[in-house]
């Protein structure tokens, strides 16, 4: 599970206030929260989720234009030969405007629009690089395609496989940041939820279509303040979409995607009540076979350990958790590899690597993965970035 | 003490003399306001396409640009996702008419709203208003923003539609948001102005896959360099970086001759009314001679009565120039809707929703108004104080001295005017060294008017006396006798006269060169364009394809000539790029040549060769056989002249080639314009219903015959002229007013000569007689005198200034009607101005008159 947005007026207003380009000038920021975003006056016309469906490789590694929202969400955490840890986050998000555009015959016409993020975590120097891009979803300027080679991109930062789906290669660069990756697995997809059905609430309809690979061997490089260094680790991905996903009231959530050194991998979410309880909780455990099974909310349980308040946005988050999954006799130590990895964008966020380590059936485990946390702050209604 | 006294014998003489001083204040304010009011004009209409060029460029510091056809929009994808070069701007831009909304012309600006931002910050989502749906910019073909003030003034609301005139095509717009600036100059910057998503502009101007060209904000210094060194090799040869400075210079540049233009006509209003001041301020010093030479003789001293001259011309100067800038700002009003007419007709379109009123016009008149008063009156005090005492008592002492003057003046005129011509001499292209040669010329003509006066009244007197007896002769030698008061007056009159006449003459031969050129040019029986021959640039305008060929197949139609007509970028600048049919019998006789040899350049053009019009020619110093280089879809290519032709279609110039040339370096197989022959025997206008009933319905085609061509085109050029129409009109006002003033005074002051002539037995009737038949005389002195000055004037405008401003040959072309016209100007104003006098005199009992001094 991950981010949802709703930019829509919210979100072009920003793109024409000059979030978007490098360039080195102050530029206003509008408040967007990722939840308040979520609302469901606009989702008219557009396909909702309420049962499973069939999935169909490749094509459904392709973008799905009749539903409102789309992403494809790529994690890692890799070192270099000596050690040096280093987290990723690359994500490209596809939102529709509308569910139906009328004929016409300029290329650029479209109703879907692009907005990628790219983190990168360098935990060695204690540095937190995130950056964001928008672009219309037209003129081979972003999009995503399924067939008859997968790729989806956003400019120059692109994810592009020779065949089908895998292996794939992610590459992305921006201001002396870059990470260049071949991610590759023969273990097969993961089907969220029920068959790739994945209920965000109570009620039949708060869901979303979704599949991950889970445990995705990873080589390539990582570039930081121009110096390349070899790094090989394991990546997650998830393709995630749908129209409406969340229920009133939804605070947040919280998404975990860890990977033990057992070869087990685990996916845990919960959406949160104002008051920070759970709302609705899921998750599904990957064996070491590759087989999964689908964790209830009673299966777990989530106890923060520690939190942080960030000085940018002043809000504060979880750091540090302790997950029990009492049947399988797991309990987990999360601790994040920085304390910083708020990405200040748009949407305001917290998006880090972690460092995993507990017991397993009475065995010492230990791993990495990746935390989301979202409706902790908002970012400032008038506040002004330089960038 | 002493002070107050002379003041008060100012303050007399003022309140005496209502009329005089309110005449001379007049004089100083018409001056002044037609220099303040072409001066704002010219400066709205530059600050507005100032505003528009800043609004649109932005914080761009490059720009790729294209051909005719712009930039194929694969080279924007090639940046951003090869490249890497983020800051950068997608454009399609163009203008269109809005026949639902009078007044109203717009200016399109086709964006991507995700690359926007750092470019023109003028679209800030604080300036939406509420109710502005900025996603629907995206999602909605035919949806726009709009500057809430140009909605405001054209009455339309958020919600409404627009029909607009596009090339050929009719296109709706549908307003969706209005833009709501904070500051004034962004407000201006998008007057007129409507912002659109590429793809709906791209539809509207049927571009698709094109785009305008590609703005991009690289860094200063090195790193800039580096990537600009980069893309020049990464790019297709078909596109250019360049920076936005130098194509604005470019369009600047055109419009530069034309202002300049502008402005000299309106310091020749200047000049007439410097003479008006000038004859008022030296006649209220004659007519004081007395009093002066009086105080001078009871111990004021010369400083004083030099101080007490120039104080009252003071005053009359800051009333004058006060009330000359307020008329001036609402004259301007006025003049600026014409002088934007002329630059939309000529150059391009530019919107001017106001009368900028900056400081720079202001200040200028203010310091002309009072700089050429001062002046003026200068010249008569330093006389009054110079002279003995004594002397100055006796008026014919005066007199004396003027005429012992009259030669020197002309001595002085006949230098200037040589002076005119020796810097008319120098080879150069430089307007301002033309326009200081016509300056030094009409002043010498002036200078030379009171002995041409003086030569004419000998010549006339015997003349008159032998018709009209005693009273005619004394008419002609009052002329001489009170030479000091009427020189001033007759040559003022003269020069404006003259230059209505210079300026009738220019426009005139300019008028019939162009309907010469109309008619070998346009030899063909019907003409079809895509969209009205006036509005605004040829780009995207291409006719339907398959009308052609309809055309082609209707009976009657002998032969068509496809021209395809773009204005393009060229390294001479804009130029105006023709790419013809050329049939050898039929077509060839529609060019004439200015060089070239036209049994052999022909050959030269049908293996590539070019013509180029004369403008183009003259001001790059081409000639047969050079190369120039121009920018096609191939890369930067040389292309040989072949012949340099007449033509004056375009100032920005003209450069023609064949067809086949065009297609082979350009893709662009679009024709904007067919020339058809009529089959013989075919009636033409028959022929033209015809073809009209072949165009379809939303096919907008404009068909005409060539008589009807000619008439529009000549519209188009009476409206271009409009403006220099009104200045004449306004220069021949300030002369007649000037003169109205100089002879009323003159008159008013003979009240006791009058008077004494009433006692000796003069009747009403024959006072009438005298004082008019004076006022005549030197209206039809200055009325001859102002023809040969015209003809001088004339000759200047039409082989020096207009080739230096625009690079035409005219047809010198007199205008017989022109010299009656001028003359009967001169004389009913000179008749006019004698009427209040012998009204007043001839009411007056002689008693009352002699006692009047």
């Amino acid at each position: 599970m991950t981010l949802y947005t709703k930019w829509l007026l919210v979100l072009v207003t920003l793109l024409l206030t000059g979030c978007v380009g490098g360039a080195q000038y102050v530029e206003p920021q509008t408040r967007l929260s990722a939840v308040e975003a979520v609302g469901s006056n606009r989702d008219a016309g557009f396909a909702r989720v309420t049962e499973p469906r069939p999935f169909e490789f490749p094509r459904d590694r392709g973008p799905h234009p009749e539903y409102a929202i789309e992403w494809w969400y790529y994690t890692g955490n890799l070192q270099t030969d000596a050690g040096r840890h280093f987290g990723f986050q690359l994500t490209f998000f596809r939102s529709g405007l509308t569910p139906e555009m009328p004929e016409r015959s300029s290329d650029w016409a479209t109703s879907n629009i692009y907005m990628a993020h790219f983190a990168l975590a360098d935990v060695a120097d204690e540095q937190f690089y995130a950056f964001e891009r928008f672009s219309r979803g037209a003129v081979g300027l972003a999009g995503a395609q399924g067939e008859p080679t997968f790729g989806v991109w956003l400019e120059d930062w692109r994810v592009t496989s020779e065949n089908d789906g895998l292996p794939m290669r992610l590459r992305a660069s921006q201001d002396g940041v870059a990470i260049d990756l071949v991610l590759d697995t023969d273990r097969p997809v993961v089907l969220q939820g029920d068959r790739g059905y994945s209920q965000k609430g109570r009620e039949r309809g708060n869901a979303s279509y979704y599949y991950s690979f889970t445990r995705l061997e990873t080589t390539g490089t990582v570039t930081v303040d121009g110096q390349s260094h070899a790094v090989q680790g394991l990546s997650w991905m998830d393709h995630e979409f749908g129209t409406s996903a969340l229920e009133d009231g939804a605070e947040g959530w919280d998404w975990f995607s860890i990977q033990l050194d057992n070869a087990t991998d685990i996916m845990y979410a919960q959406v949160r009540n104002p008051d920070g309880s759970a709302q609705y909780a899921f998750g599904m455990l990957v064996g070491t076979d590759g087989s999964y099974r689908f964790l209830e909310a009673s299966d777990a349980m989530l106890e923060v350990v520690d939190t942080w308040r960030s000085s940018y946005s002043g809000a504060e988050y979880p750091s540090g958790w302790r997950l029990q999954i009492p049947e399988d006799n797991i309990d987990l130590q999360i601790t994040p590899h920085l304390r910083d990895q708020e990405l200040p964008l748009a949407v305001l966020y917290w998006e880090g690597a972690v460092r995993i380590e507990g017991t397993s059936n009475g065995q010492s485990v230990s791993g990495n993965g990746y935390v989301e946390l979202t409706g902790y702050g908002e970012q400032q209604e008038e506040g002004l970035r330089i960038r | 003490m002493i002070r107050s006294t002379l003041f008060k014998t100012t303050m007399r003489h003022v309140l005496r003399h209502p009329w005089q001083f309110g005449l001379a204040i007049l004089g100083v304010a018409l001056g002044v306001a037609v220099v303040v009011s072409i001066d704002l004009a010219n400066d709205s209409a530059s600050r507005a396409f100032a505003i528009s060029t800043e609004t649109l460029v932005g914080r761009t510091t490059h720009q790729i640009v294209g051909g005719p056809n712009g930039v194929d929009e694969a080279v924007y994808r090639q940046l951003r996702t090869e490249l890497g070069v983020r800051t950068a701007a997608p454009v399609v831009e163009g203008y269109a008419a809005a026949p639902e909304n009078p007044g109203l012309s717009l200016r399109i600006l086709g964006i991507d709203p995700f690359a926007e931002a750092p470019f023109r910050p003028y679209l800030l989502p604080g300036e939406l208003s509420p109710d502005g749906d900025v996603t629907a910019l995206m999602t909605e073909p035919e949806s726009a923003l709009m500057s809430a003030s140009t909605a405001a003034t054209h009455g339309i609301v958020a919600g409404d539609e627009i029909t607009m005139r596009i090339g050929q095509n009719t296109q709706t717009a549908r307003i969706i948001g209005l833009l709501e600036p904070q500051d004034s100059t962004s407000q201006q910057a998008i007057d007129g102005l409507l912002i659109a998503d590429i793809a709906t502009a791209q539809e509207w101007f049927g571009s698709t896959g094109r785009l305008d060209r590609i703005d991009l904000i690289l860094p200063e210094g090195e790193a800039g360099n580096a990537v600009a060194q980069q893309l020049a090799t990464a790019l297709p040869e078909d596109v250019r970086l360049v920076r936005p400075e130098t194509r604005t210079e470019t369009i600047e540049q055109m419009t530069a001759a034309f202002e300049l233009n502008l402005t000299a006509l309106s310091l020749l209003a200047l000049i007439v009314g410097m003479f008006l001041i000038y004859n008022t301020m030296t006649f209220s010093v004659v007519q004081r001679r007395g009093l002066i030479g009086t105080l001078r003789c009871i111990g004021v001293t010369r400083r004083q009565v030099f101080t007490l001259v120039l104080g009252e011309a003071l005053i009359v100067g800051i009333i004058g120039t006060l009330a000359g800038l307020v008329l001036g700002v609402l004259l301007g009003r006025g003049l600026v809707t014409l002088v934007t007419q002329t630059i939309n007709d000529l150059y391009f379109t530019v919107s001017v929703q106001s009368v900028a009123i900056s400081a720079t016009p202001l200040i200028k008149g203010a310091i002309l108004g009072m700089v050429a008063t001062l002046l003026a009156s200068a010249v008569p005090a330093w006389e009054a104080t110079s002279t003995p005492a004594r002397t100055v008592l006796r008026r014919s002492s005066y007199e004396d001295r003027i005429r012992q003057a009259v030669p020197i003046a002309a001595g002085i005129g006949v230098g200037l005017l040589a002076i005119g011509l020796g810097l008319l001499a120098i080879p150069s292209q430089s307007i301002v060294l033309s326009f200081t040669a016509l300056f030094a010329m009409t002043i010498g003509a002036a200078a030379l008017t009171p002995l041409m006066t003086l030569w004419l009244m000998q010549l006339v007197r015997p003349l008159i006396g032998r018709s009209f007896g005693m009273l005619g002769r004394m008419a002609a030698r009052d002329v001489v006798a009170a030479l000091s008061r009427t020189s001033v007056a007759i040559a003022a009159l003269m020069i404006a006269v003259s230059v209505t006449i210079g300026v009738g003459l220019m426009v005139g031969s300019f008028r019939q060169t162009v309907i010469d050129w109309l008619g070998h040019t346009l030899q063909a029986d019907i003409f079809v364009t895509s969209a009205s021959l006036s509005s605004g640039p040829p780009t995207a305008s291409a006719l339907p394809p398959d009308v052609i060929e309809r055309f082609t197949n209707t009976p009657g139609v002998d032969g068509i000539r496809r021209y395809r007509a773009l204005t393009s970028e060229t390294p001479l600048g804009m130029v105006t790029l023709i790419g013809t049919d050329i049939a050898p019998q039929r077509d060839r006789a529609s060019y004439r040549f200015l060089a070239g040899d036209p049994t052999q350049l022909w050959d030269v053009f049908e293996q590539g060769g070019v013509l180029v019009s004369e403008p183009l020619a003259y001001r790059h110093n081409l000639a047969p056989n050079d190369t120039i280089m121009l920018y096609t879809d191939r890369g930067e290519r040389p292309f040989t002249i072949a012949g340099v032709y007449y033509d004056y279609g375009s100032q920005q110039g003209a450069i023609t080639m064949n067809l086949e040339t065009y297609r082979s370096y350009w893709d662009d197989q679009s024709v904007s314009s067919l020339a058809i022959y009529a089959a013989p025997n075919v009636n033409v206008d028959d022929l033209v219903t015809q073809l009209r009933a072949q165009v379809g319905v939303n096919e907008v085609v404009q068909i005409r015959s060539n008589l009807s061509l000619r008439n529009e085109s000549l519209i188009v050029f009476d409206r271009t002229f409009a403006i220099t129409t009104v200045l004449q009109f306004l220069a021949t006002i300030v002369a007649f007013v000037g003169v109205l003033a100089a002879l009323m005074a003159l008159q008013l002051e003979r009240a006791r000569e009058l008077g004494v002539l009433r006692a000796n037995g003069l009747t009403p009737r024959q006072l009438w007689g005298v004082v008019v038949s004076q006022t005549g005389l030197m209206g039809l002195t200055a009325g001859l005198l102002s023809i040969p000055v015209g003809i001088m004037l004339a000759t200047v405008l039409v082989f020096v200034i207009n080739k230096r401003s625009f690079g035409w040959t005219l047809f010198f072309q007199m205008d017989g009607g022109l010299f009656l016209q001028a003359l009967l100007v001169a004389i009913v104003a000179a008749l006019l101005a004698g009427l209040y006098p012998a009204w007043r005199m001839s009411r007056i009992s002689p008693a009352l008159a002699l006692r009047e001094e």
